[in-house]
């Protein structure tokens, strides 16, 4: 179970528009190597790793939510 | 454009993220198998055909990536970072992976190309009507959040990274 405190800092319950666009733009620039990352599949369940679709293809990622 | 790029060796996928503006619909996650949840309704809601990611409870991939709300990354066979932005924007998105195509096309043709760095300002479409449906469908909560947080921006500065032309 992860840590609660780590859970509601991350999952903001209120939008205040704190977002920072200024460190996205040098965290990783083109050409950086992409880290990856572990997510689950929603659709079976399983987890995958990102780099398991670029071994085999370009892929393009969108982040985003429902809301 | 997804099955459009696919025949073109390109995989898009979606990672789900935190709530951007939660509501009482969509409150903010406190377990992952409510984040899941969100995610399939994010799926059915939108008919999302691209393979869906769910990122873990403290945003994990997505802090590795940048947090902001709504990126996108195209990362290049090998695991290189091909093209960012820190917006989605389809246009914008269909340009860029025709560049990298086409520059390989050109490469296999026998040109001699060289990658290099280059930004350029993106130009993304912009509906305030469809962004307030999408807070109305979070639940009141959203929709009060974002005109408070907007009232406050009003006698802000413009925030950091964020662009403005004065053109």
């Amino acid at each position: 179970m992860a840590d609660r405190t780590a859970v509601e800092s991350y999952n903001y319950s209120v939008f205040v528009g704190s977002e920072n666009f200024m460190d996205f733009r040098t965290l990783l620039p083109v050409g950086s190597s992409a880290p990856d990352f572990e997510a689950v599949l929603l659709e079976t369940a399983r987890p995958v790793k990102l780099s398991e679709y670029w071994k085999r293809n370009d892929v393009l990622i969108e982040f985003g939510s429902f809301t | 454009m997804a099955r459009e790029f696919a025949t073109k060796g390109v995989e898009f996928v979606f990672l789900y993220t935190r709530e951007a503006h939660p509501g009482e619909n969509f409150p903010a996650h406190s377990s992952f198998e409510q984040k899941r949840a969100h995610a399939r309704a994010f799926k059915a809601e939108f008919k999302v055909e691209r393979p869906i990611l769910v990122d873990d409870l403290t945003g994990t991939a997505h802090k590795l990536y940048g947090s902001v709300p709504n990126m996108t990354y195209l990362i290049g066979r090998g695991g290189r970072v091909l093209f960012r932005a820190d917006w989605t924007d389809p246009p914008t998105i269909k340009y860029a992976l025709n560049y990298v195509l086409d520059s390989r096309a050109r490469r296999r043709e026998g040109f001699r190309l060289a990658p290099f760095y280059a930004e350029f300002v993106g130009y993304r479409w912009n509906d305030p009507a469809k962004f307030q449906e999408g807070l109305v469908r979070a639940g009141q909560q959203a929709v009060d959040d974002f005109s408070r947080a907007m009232e406050k921006r009003v006698k802000q500065p413009l925030r950091p990274g964020r662009i403005e032309l004065n053109e």
